[in-house]
């Protein structure tokens, strides 16, 4: 008679399968991405009829990405501006001076903002525009920076959750080396914490960078439209992305029209790709600048 | 029992009626102590006797850990200043690098080893890349790393030795021109060699600065002590004369004795 497989193996194996799991759920999507989306990508779904020089130097491009490209650009770095240095900032009061009731409540807080769907995030802001077009401002519309705001509202909670584990984390060592040498707890926070939590932030960053990038709900009820070109102005309507591959896929005529939208998947992954890249630069120079380079 | 110095000669630490606890629960308890201007004292005691809890009420470093609560009265010397550690006009970043602090096992600073210096140097007293860096030199220097590292300051702190470590830890508090060095088990982390390196150090400091030095070791006590207090439980501090500590065998039975 065989003898039965111990548990613990058996929870090996099961370790294992989900670990491989994960990687292989990500290459099967992106294989499947990639099987339809590619031979949709070229010049044209870009810039359609627009020759490329000239759409670069701001001629209008209509049936095509670019303004979409553009769009979600301007919608992210806005976003990330507005959410990045508020949620940073309330993440350091939350881990580094807050205490006792207030600091229970505040998380609260945040934990509760957190668990928002971004469609009710979307209707805050139509509702926003209604209030300020019944109140002070009656020209008030929908428009990007609208969008960003909403956004930032949406991704706040990941920037404040992370740079709070990330100083929370940090050895108590750190803290009472920076006090025996005479720095003040802000300029400990200031010159040691934060800059030795840098990783941790980032990562939090780069989550609110791709949720910004992807997110359809929130732009869907605060701005977003399907031709508007280009981004012209902060009020102004604008194109975006995750809108376009929306718009495609459930409004196609033809099968290129489905292959287009596979193709703008694509487009939005690569653009989402190259932001974490420049976040992660940015995050290395930071951190070279910390540990070598004199303070001016 | 008190250890008083005289009023002509003023202890560079003095210490009256010190309590602190940690949540409530009493780590040191009265305690009234005068620690000499100059020289090396060593303050001797068994593993949780609060003799780091005594170090750390010096410059106020307990109140980074939670739950703390001090009283009673401290006094520094500090250069021509008479400080009352605990008087609620003290700037205590400023008493705390004036009376600096060198750690059981080395802290450097995730920086390179330059940095580690020039850090603290910029932020604190607010000094010019010139100026920092001729400090940084000279601190080095003063604790035998200059020639050891001069060729690789950008390099990290971390790939340095341990007892290369616990001297650039070292360096980082003279850069500060402290009064006072409290120095907690500096040697505990290291091996035999890099222990008397840091020896001989305390050794060349004690005579330009007030050396308090935590340590749990006797030989150590008995080679480079100018005086020894030995604690007990946190409630009772006993000065050794120094015809015991000079002694090995009598310094071994008085602690046998005492603890």
């Amino acid at each position: 008679m065989s003898k039965p497989v111990p548990p613990e193996k058996l929870a090996q194996a099961g370790a294992w399968l989900a670990a491989l799991g994960v990687p292989a759920i990500l290459l099967a999507l992106l294989g499947f991405l990639l099987w339809r989306g590619v031979p949709g990508l070229s010049l044209a779904l870009f810039f359609a009829d627009t020759p490329p020089l000239a759409a670069l130097r701001g001629a209008p491009v209509f049936d095509g990405l670019w303004p979409a490209c553009l769009g979600t650009l301007a919608l992210v770095a806005l976003a990330t501006a507005i959410a990045v240095p508020l949620g940073v900032a309330s993440g350091i009061y939350l881990a580094e001076y807050a205490t006792g009731r207030a600091k229970a409540l505040l998380a609260f807080a945040i934990d509760l903002l957190a668990g928002i769907p971004s469609i009710l995030m979307g209707l805050f802001g139509f509702a926003l525009i209604l209030f300020l077009r019944r109140t002070v401002a009656p020209d008030a519309n929908t428009g990007l920076l609208l969008s960003a705001l909403c956004l930032a509202v949406l991704v706040l909670p990941y920037v404040i959750g992370t740079t709070r584990l990330a100083l929370e984390n940090l050895p108590l060592q750190l803290r009472l080396t920076g006090a025996s040498l005479g720095l003040s707890p802000g300029r400990t926070v200031r010159h040691l914490l934060l800059p030795a939590a840098l990783p941790g932030i980032f990562s939090g960053v780069m989550l609110a960078v791709g949720r910004a990038a992807e997110d359809t709900a929130v732009i869907l009820m605060t701005g977003v439209v399907a031709n508007a070109g280009a981004p012209a102005s902060l009020t102004g309507k604008y194109e975006a992305l995750p809108f376009h591959i929306y718009y495609l896929a459930a409004e196609h005529q033809s099968p290129a029209e489905l292959t287009q939208a596979f193709a703008a998947a694509l487009v939005l992954l690569a653009l989402t790709g190259l932001m974490f890249l420049a976040a992660r630069v940015l995050q290395t120079r930071l951190e070279r600048q910390w540990t070598t380079e004199p303070t001016p | 029992m008190d250890h008083r110095t005289d009023a002509l000669n003023p202890a560079a630490i003095r210490i009256r009626h010190l309590s602190v606890s940690f949540a409530n629960r009493p780590v040191l308890r009265d305690l009234s102590l005068d620690i000499p201007a100059g020289g090396l004292t060593f303050l001797l005691g068994r593993s949780g006797s609060g003799k780091t809890t005594l170090l750390r009420a010096i410059n106020r470093l307990n109140e980074c850990l939670p739950g703390c609560a001090t009283c009673g009265q401290i006094e520094l010397q500090l250069g021509a200043t008479r400080l009352d550690a605990y008087a609620p006009s003290t700037p205590v970043e400023e008493l705390r690098r004036r009376a600096g602090m060198v750690f059981q096992s080395p802290n450097v600073l995730p920086l390179s080893i330059a940095r580690n210096l020039s850090l603290p140097l910029a932020v604190t007293l607010g000094l010019g890349a010139a100026e920092c860096e001729a400090r940084t030199e000279q601190a080095l220097r003063e604790v035998h790393l200059w020639n050891e590292v001069k060729n690789r300051l950008g390099a990290p702190a971390a790939t340095l030795s341990g007892g290369q470590q616990q001297r650039l830890c070292l360096a980082r508090t003279l850069a500060l021109r402290p009064d006072i060095l409290l120095l907690d088990e500096p040697t505990a982390s290291l091996d035999f060699k890099a222990a008397r390196q840091i020896e001989e150090l305390l050794a060349e400091l004690k005579l330009r600065y007030t050396l308090l030095v935590v340590s749990h070791s006797l030989s150590q006590a008995h080679r480079l002590a100018d005086q020894v207090f030995v604690l007990h439980d946190g409630q009772r501090i006993e000065a050794l004369p120094e015809s015991t500590f000079r002694d090995k065998e009598a310094l071994m039975s008085a602690l046998d004795e005492l603890v």
